[in-house]
């Protein structure tokens, strides 16, 4: 009888494996919020942040997942960094308190609050933006999920990409300056991710 | 309409100027005539940042000390004694808010550098309004102190990339503005007293506080603006008050030079 459970109990292990939740940490150097506002009503602008850094969980069978991310607002690039001739540069405006504030408000922080699965993938991300001190709800779609091996290391390790959309309104975190003459009060968000298995 | 009261130039020049010289019109009869300060500042903050608190940033801390300071300024006018040790306090209290204001990023930085930033602030701020207050008792020298004050910071944070703090100066000034011109059109003075200096002084400061802390002001432009309070104390030896407020806001507006361009030149990039 003993042998017989202890058979029962070796053969679960493997499935109680791959039920468990699986851990992942972000990896900043594939992994770029990136943004796009309207410009005097003429063009749409695009910038974006680096280093950003995180974690998240998914248990597929569950249809649970945890995502959190952490986007240093000092890292903002919108291509314009050289001062030239003026005083100072777009990118070091976007850094002050007109807009980010990146002294006093050196991240941007997100955290999914819940997560919705279409079969075994995440589909919608609910979470809160903190920016600028305002927490927000702030939904976002995900695209093209994709989890296995990374063929640079022939599959030693393991990795999940994605996509994820959604927007905001920059009154909402407080963000007034030029809103809406110079700039769109709406900012369309695209998130490209990658993390690495723990 | 909208597009009108949503134009930088009416919001930190045109409407704090008009409700400054509406409140030194009507308020100088009961000495109360400083209060335009206050009554300018209200509105460039009204419709840069509105009336709310929280999340409680530095920049707000900023609008709530300014809108708190002309009631120092008229306990310190109509309830204190005029004694030395007094206008020491009060300055000292106004210098100890800057470092509370910009906590977030003191914290922020290493224990010795928050110290040295800290401490840098509140001689700073104390002593801009010490100097400034020095000319409480005479409404030209005091209100060209302020409009040479509010331009001068709000010029400095404009080239150290913010123009939000830009124009919370420049609508700072033209409140100054605002003061002044009553005089000049009345033909006599209106005492200024702590109720002008104090918010007057304190605002310019954080302003350029602000500009140091949150942006990319240099931190040699902020004891230069001191030159400001100082150059208004130059005799102008005029009796019409108008031409004395003329003289007096160019002493002012030259010393005010001095800051904007060590900003202008530090901002100076490698084609600049």
């Amino acid at each position: 009888m003993k042998r017989l459970a202890a058979f029962f109990v070796a053969a679960s292990l493997p499935l109680a494996a791959t039920a468990a939740p699986e851990s992942y940490t972000i990896d900043p150097l594939h992994t770029y919020p990136q943004f796009e506002v309207d410009h005097l009503g003429y063009s749409k602008m695009r910038g974006r942040f680096d280093g950003t850094s995180g974690k998240f969980t998914i248990d597929r069978q569950a249809k649970t997942a945890s995502l959190e991310l952490s986007v240093p607002t000092k890292t903002v690039t919108t291509g314009d960094e050289a001062r030239g001739p003026r005083p100072r540069s777009r990118d070091e405006h976007l850094r002050t308190p007109d807009f980010l504030n990146a002294a006093e408000f050196p991240a941007m922080t997100y955290k999914a609050t819940k997560v919705s699965f279409k079969g075994e993938d995440p589909a919608l991300i609910e979470g809160q933006l903190t920016l600028l001190g305002v927490t927000k709800p702030v939904p976002l779609k995900v695209e093209n999920w994709k989890c296995g091996p990374d063929p640079r290391t022939k599959g030693q390790k393991q990795m999940c990409g994605a996509n994820a959309t959604g927007s905001i309104k920059l009154t909402d975190f407080g963000i007034k300056f030029g809103v809406p003459v110079f700039i769109g009060d709406e900012l369309k968000l695209w998130i490209e991710l990658e993390a690495y298995k723990d | 309409m909208s597009d009108f009261l949503g134009h930088p130039a009416v919001q930190g020049g045109v409407a704090p100027f008009l409700a400054a010289l509406v409140c030194a019109a009507v308020l100088q009869y009961a000495r109360l005539g400083g209060l335009a300060i206050l009554a300018g500042f209200a509105t460039v903050a009204l419709f840069l940042n509105g009336f709310t608190f929280s999340p409680l940033t530095a920049t707000r801390k900023l609008i709530l000390l300014g809108l708190a300071a002309p009631a120092l300024g008229v306990l310190a006018d109509f309830v204190l004694r005029d004694e030395r040790w007094i206008r020491i306090v009060l300055a000292l209290l106004c210098g100890a808010v800057a470092p509370w204001a910009f906590l977030a990023v003191l914290e922020q930085k290493s224990a010795a550098m928050g110290l040295a930033y800290g401490a840098g602030l509140l001689a700073f701020v104390a002593a801009l309004v010490a100097l400034t207050a020095q000319l409480r008792a005479d409404g030209v020298r005091a209100g060209a102190a302020g409009l040479a004050l509010g331009l001068g910071s709000g010029v400095c944070a404009v080239l150290a990339a913010s123009a939000v703090y830009g124009l919370y100066g420049i609508g700072l000034g033209a409140a100054a503005g605002g003061f002044l011109l009553v005089q000049m059109v009345r033909g006599k003075p209106i005492a200024a007293g702590w109720t002008f200096t104090c918010p007057a002084a304190l605002i310019a400061g954080l302003i350029g506080a602000g500009s140091l802390m949150l942006a990319a002001l240099p931190w040699y432009s902020l004891p230069a603006m001191l030159l400001v309070p100082i150059a208004a104390r130059i005799p102008a030896p005029l009796s019409a008050v108008w031409l004395r407020a003329i003289a007096v806001s160019l002493y002012a507006f030259v010393a005010a030079a001095v800051p904007a361009a060590l900003a202008w030149y530090a901002s100076r990039g490698p084609d600049g």
